[in-house]
């Protein structure tokens, strides 16, 4: 009985308090409901199903800070449809779905490649470097090593790149194309332009893996795998050109083909090599070129 | 002669002047093939207007192009050219030049012509438009090292006019002595050079900046001036010997007491400053109409033969010139091409000599500093690179941010107002590569800034 009159002792002082809580709180609520009406943020429905659509590891490769921007970017303006490296072609015709857009064709995804095959034993070095190990330390020099034209190997690239796709082997920059994502960052950090963003058609590349503009001679004493512009491989196919010192494939128009198989085993030097997933390995330095049958 | 003008920071390097001080220039014979690289100074790199086959004469063009920031290439020798193309260069690698080879039965090499100056000279016989043209005919160029076309800086500019004339005669780089070797052999040649630069550039005054470890090319200069009789104009001004004074914006802040603001060159506060080789050359040019086809170069180290001050033609290999100078010694650690606190180290002895290069410095490894001790260490903070810093920057900071990957604070602690002296690597107790550090995020900036869309 005790307890019962506690209780309602209690009841009688409290009641005011409680009433106006709950008071308050109505309001608040009424407030809060009125508000999220009135204010609300018109948040586009295609925004987040374009972020939801991409990879969303912010590489920037769109040009973009990160994907949420580039997904806001790509719904207000959808020429910037298909940016985005790491997607590819994949991402680009989800992103046209939910924009409800047609793409036509679909670019092939831009991978790197490396144009030097050269490792540490294929080349001529006249001293022995002991400064800064960065590619644009050493570049600054002049005699770093005796080729002006390639791989450094002290792996700038390999620091820009945020995938683990890049590691220097022997001397060389190389390209894991599981890993890579072709986001870019290591076309730009290279001091000697050495890497090129090129648009895979096919899964594996074939190119002329040297930028070197010097005369055969000069490259000859120089590197063991360097293009010394002979030109055999211009005359097997017509993919291939030689200009300013070196031969370059045309890998826009590549087409795997018996043409551009008798020119990489004609080419004496060994510069012709594929770049891919999965890409045969090259020729080993040194070894002659096979006869090919005419 | 204590005390004397200088300005904040700087080093005491070792001076290893004694090797070559006191040997007089001598005339080195022309090799038999020169390699002219078409790019040997600040600007519009030159197009070849020889091809293979022609026939040069000495003092010939062989290199030139029409933008006004350009300077055009000579041969020294008379001969054949055979081959234009890539060839080695000592800053650039790799780079365009003209290679001569040398007729046997060419006449005499060409010989420095001191005596043909006195102290009668006459600037006033020749026109300002015409010395200019003359500096641009001849090819010249700054020839303490930048490389920076004379033509261009002699040029008036209304906006800011030019008011004083510095010519610098530091030579603050341990090792080299060409520069002070010119000062007492060809003291009125040089003088007339510097009346015919402020007659060109229309400058008021004139000081001539001289470190005070150079006593007799001091006594000589002022004795010359005395006799010019234009004296209440020129002044010889004595400076501390501290490296680096023979920077340019050293050389004012000491001379004149006056900073150049961060970022501007030297016309901005009406100073132009001039090598005092290039005002040899100037007088040479003008006077005789003789094209900068020679330059006076120290071979000097421990690891070489015969050490001295040499006249040599442009595009003589370094191979050449070591043959010359009696072979090397012993085991050369590192050739550098100028002095060892800023010049470049080569291994290519097949690299020509360029009309910016003072000196050859044929190193060995206990000289080179710190091989022994070469593994840099963790900075800790002593500061004795803000101390030394000329420009008074924060170097380890600067290097630091650098090595991780900052380019932004970098750029916040003035990375480019760093001119690259090394004076912070040389304290550096921790055998950190401070300027290395520096040189290489200034490097970085630069491709960054080319890179971004217009």
């Amino acid at each position: 009985m005790e307890i019962l009159g506690q209780i309602t002792e209690f009841w009688r002082q409290a009641w005011p308090a409680a009433v106006t809580m709950i008071a308050l709180g109505s309001a608040f609520a009424v407030l809060l409901l009125v508000a999220s009406l009135k204010l609300k943020v018109q948040a586009d429905p295609k925004v987040e199903e374009v972020l939801a659509a991409l990879p969303g590891i912010d590489c920037g490769a769109c040009g973009f800070a990160g994907c949420s921007s580039y997904a806001k970017a790509v719904v207000a303006d959808p020429k910037l449809l298909g940016r985005c490296a790491p997607g590819g072609a994949a991402t680009a015709a989800r992103i046209a779905e939910i924009l409800s857009l047609s793409v036509g064709g679909g670019s092939a995804p831009a991978r790197p490649i490396v144009y030097c095959r050269s490792h540490t034993e294929d080349r001529l070095f006249y001293a022995s470097y002991s400064g800064i190990d960065r590619c644009t330390t050493a570049n600054a020099l002049a005699n770093v090593q005796a080729c002006k034209f390639g791989c450094l190997g002290f792996g700038d690239c390999v620091r820009a790149c945020r995938f683990d796709a890049l590691h220097v082997v022997d001397g060389l920059a190389t390209v894991d194309y599981d890993k890579c994502t072709g986001c870019g960052a290591c076309s730009k950090a290279c001091p000697r332009n050495l890497i090129e963003m090129v648009p895979f058609t096919h899964e594996v590349m074939m190119v002329v893996a040297c930028r070197s503009r010097e005369d055969g001679k000069t490259t000859r004493a120089m590197c063991k795998v360097g293009c010394i512009a002979c030109g055999l491989c211009a005359r097997q196919s017509d993919l291939f050109t030689v200009e300013d010192g070196y031969a370059r494939m045309d890998t826009e128009r590549y087409e795997p083909g018996e043409a551009c198989e008798t020119a990489m085993a004609k080419c004496p030097t060994g510069v012709i090599v594929y770049r891919g997933k999965g890409a045969p390995p090259p020729r080993p330095a040194g070894q002659k070129p096979a006869r090919a049958a005419t | 002669m204590k005390g004397g003008l200088t300005f904040p920071g700087g080093v005491h390097p070792p001076e290893y002047k004694d090797l070559t001080e006191d040997c007089p220039i001598q005339v080195v014979p022309a090799p038999s093939q020169v390699v002219l690289p078409l790019s040997q100074h600040i600007g519009t790199p030159c197009r070849p207007t020889v091809a293979k086959g022609d026939t040069v004469q000495a003092g010939q063009v062989v290199g030139d192009a029409d933008a006004f920031v350009s300077a055009p290439v000579h041969s020294p020798v008379a001969g054949k050219v055979k081959a234009v193309g890539l060839a080695p260069h000592a800053v650039l690698g790799r780079c365009q030049a003209v290679t001569i080879e040398t007729d046997p039965n060419a006449p005499d090499d060409k010989a420095p012509s001191p005596q043909r100056f006195g102290a009668d000279f006459n600037p006033e016989t020749y026109a300002p438009e015409q010395i200019r043209q003359a500096a641009r005919a001849a090819g010249l160029v700054g020839m303490g090292g930048a490389g920076f076309p004379t033509r261009v800086k002699l040029e008036p500019n209304p906006e800011q006019p030019k008011k004083v004339l510095i010519v610098n005669g530091c030579e603050c780089e341990p090792f080299i002595t060409c520069d002070y070797r010119l000062m007492l052999e060809w003291t009125d040649q040089v003088i007339a050079g510097v009346r015919l630069a402020a007659r060109a550039a229309e400058v008021e005054r004139i000081k001539i900046g001289i470190e005070d470890n150079k006593p007799q090319a001091i006594e000589a200069v002022r004795r010359a001036v005395e006799t010019c009789g234009m004296d209440e104009r020129i002044e010889v001004c004595v400076l501390r010997t501290k490296y680096p004074q023979g920077s340019e914006r050293q050389l004012i802040r000491a001379v004149l007491g006056r900073h150049v603001p961060s970022g501007q060159i030297p016309p901005a506060i009406g100073v132009l400053v001039m090598n005092v080789a290039t005002c040899a050359a100037l007088a040479e040019a003008v006077v005789l109409g003789a094209p900068l086809t020679h330059r006076v170069v120290t071979v000097t180290g421990p690891a070489i033969g015969a050490p001295g001050n040499y006249y040599v033609p442009v595009g003589m290999t370094v191979g050449d010139l070591i043959e010359h100078c009696g072979g090397l010694t012993e085991r050369s650690a590192r050739v550098v091409l100028g002095g060892p606190m800023m010049g470049l180290a080569i291994a290519d002895m097949t690299t020509p000599i360029t009309k910016t290069t003072g000196a050859i410095t044929f190193l060995v490894d206990r000289v080179v500093r710190g091989d022994r001790l070469a593994r840099p260490t963790p900075c800790i903070r002593c500061g004795r690179c803000l101390a030394v810093c000329p420009e008074g920057l924060n170097p380890t900071k600067i290097a630091h941010a650098v090595m991780y990957e900052k380019p932004d604070l970098a750029e916040q602690y003035y990375m480019n107002v760093c001119m690259e002296c090394g004076s912070c690597s040389f304290v550096c107790p921790a055998h950190i590569e401070l300027t290395g550090y520096i040189k290489t995020g200034k490097i970085l900036h630069a491709r960054a800034k080319k890179r971004m869309p217009p």
